[in-house]
This record gives C-alpha cells, structure tokens and sequence, in this order.
C-alpha cells in the first residue's frame, strides 16, 4: 500500500511527463537566467506568463493529436491518460 | 483591492479545491459503508484523518523554518505542476479526449471491488475495507492539505486557506451524511476547471515573486493570471472540440 500511496503521491503533480518536463524545463531556464544576470526580472516575468499557458497547450494538443479521430476510431495510439 | 482579491482568491481556490477533493473521498467511504458497514469505513477514516492531523503537526512547523522566497519558489513550483495537471485534464475531459469523472461509477467500481473481495476472502475483509476508506482519505487529504499550504503559505494566510478547505469537507461530509449517495451531480468538471485555472494562477504568481519579479498590479496580477490561463482553456476547448466530435 505504502508503494501504491508513493505513486500516487507523485501522480498528483506528473500526469502527463511531457507538461511536467515543460513546466520544468522553463523555470529551470528562466532562473538560471536571472542568477546569471542575463534576464531583467520584468522579461521573466513575461517569459513566465507566456511559457506556461504555451506548455499546456502544447500538452492538451500532443493529447488531443494522439487520441482516436471518430472517423478513424480504429487507428493510432490511445491518449495518454 | 489587493487584500479583498487575495482573501477572495486563497479561500475560494482552497474552498473549490477542497470541496472536489471530498466528493472523491466521500465516494469511497460510502461505497465501503454501504457494502460493508459504517465501523471499517468510519474507522478507516479516521484513521486516515488523524494520519493527515500528524503530517500537519511534523511539516507546519517545518514551513515557518523555510525562507520566504525559497517557499515561495518550491511551492509556486509545484502549485504549477498540479494546477496545470488539473487543467489539462478538465480541457481533455471537455473536449471528449479523457471521459468524465463519474461518482456514480466510482461507488459502483468500490463496491464491486469489496463484493469480490468477500468471495474471495472472509477472514480481515473489514481490514481490507477500512484499508479502502483509508487510503481514499488520505490521499485526498492530502491533496488538501498541499492545497491549503500552497495557496495559504506564501502570503501568511494558512489560516484563511484551512478555513475554506474545512468549511467545504463539513459541508460534503454533511451532505453524504444526509443523501447517503455519492454526489454525482457536483459539476466536477467544472469544479475542477475553475480550480486548475486558479491554483496556476497562483503558481504562476509566486514563482515569479520568488525570481523577484514585480508584478504590476501586486496581488491583483492573480486574477489576471487566470484570465490568461482561462482564455487559454477556453480557446483550447473551442478549437479542439469540433475537431474530435463525431460527424452527425
């Protein structure tokens, strides 16, 4: 139970591995950019506000691309869930 | 305006988030209830409840020790994570990708698994029920007690969050207490829709606070933050949608 309980610990913020990477990906980026000096706080902020809205759609498209079309019900992977 | 946004903003993400959180837990416990009595199910509950109790009592100290920004970060950090999750699983849901959250199903689903489980063993069966409710209550507890840290923490309002996500357990625990029936017709999707757009919005929020950005606005930036995220949603749903409906 205790294993169960861990994976759903985890699965309460990684559903889909390709989001939680871009969220990730992004922070990481953008603050490594502002310790390094490179970034003005007011452009992060910026990037944050468009990268974030930019990775779930890029995540609710890759999702919606790979579910079954209603004219092709047989064809293609299944969506992750 | 800023701190009647923020005191709107932290209880009622936390009162929604709370209230979905509930409903799910609910449905376990009255499924285990109803297929094996009120003692496991009670129990287990309980159990689950004084779990989540110790897990507040170890880590509440624990947050006054961290440093403002690095709380800020961590927990705008994975508010994003979640938030998001949460989004991107009402739009998939919305737009016929994923199938809706069913309450009804899930009490079915519970209860058949008990039944099965009573024709296979007799022996430790009100174990393996009180097991049940206690993992559905700890799980979503804890899913509430991450919400009310991440929206309450980082601006000293813990308080005003436990507040909304207490209100909203008493008022589902009261509610199955008086239907005896899963709450199938809470509009989950929408609930959670709402939720996923706030909890980013917050996420968003303090994570840029914590690189040390000034959002214009200060507090109010929140709400307009979800705006985005909720533009975003929708326009998601209305372009999507059409796509993958089937042909008349």
């Amino acid at each position: 139970m205790i294993g169960a309980l861990a994976t759903q610990l985890i699965g309460l913020f990684v559903d889909d591995g390709f989001l939680a990477a871009g969220i990730l990906i992004a922070v990481a980026a953008i603050a490594s950019l502002i310790l390094l000096g490179a970034l003005p706080a007011w452009l992060a902020g910026l990037l944050l506000t468009l990268s974030m809205p930019a990775a779930l759609a890029a995540s609710v498209a890759r999702s919606a691309r790979q579910a079954p079309r209603p004219d092709a019900a047989d064809e293609g992977p299944p969506a992750p869930p | 305006m800023a701190n009647l946004t923020t005191v709107l903003s932290v209880a009622g993400a936390s009162f929604a988030a709370s209230f979905v959180e509930a409903v799910e837990a609910l449905t376990i416990v009255l499924a285990v209830g109803l297929a094996r009595g009120w003692r496991p199910a009670l129990t287990g509950a309980a159990a689950a409840l004084a779990a989540l109790a110790l897990i507040v009592a170890v880590l509440g100290p624990l947050i006054g020790a961290v440093p403002l920004r690095a709380l800020q970060f961590v927990v705008g950090v994975l508010l994003l994570m979640f938030g998001l999750r949460w989004l991107r699983k009402a739009i998939l849901r919305a737009i016929g990708v994923v199938g809706l959250h069913d309450e009804d199903a899930a009490f079915q689903r519970q209860t058949g698994e008990l039944t099965e489980a009573e024709r296979g063993q007799e022996l430790g069966l009100d174990w393996i029920a009180g097991a049940a409710a206690f993992k559905a209550v700890l799980l979503e507890g804890i899913e509430v007690v991450f919400i009310v840290i991440a929206v309450g923490a980082a601006r000293g309002r813990i308080g005003l969050a436990s507040a909304g996500a207490v209100a909203a357990s008493i008022l589902v625990a009261a509610i199955g207490a008086a239907i005896h029936r899963p709450l199938a017709r809470v509009p989950e999707n929408a609930l959670k829709f709402a939720v996923g757009v706030m909890l980013s919005a917050f996420g968003l929020f303090w994570t840029g606070e914590s690189l040390g950005v000034e959002w214009p606005g200060g507090d109010p930036a929140i709400l307009a933050f979800a705006l985005i995220f909720l533009g975003v949603a929708a326009a998601l749903v209305a372009l999507l949608k059409p796509r993958l409906a089937k042909p008349a």
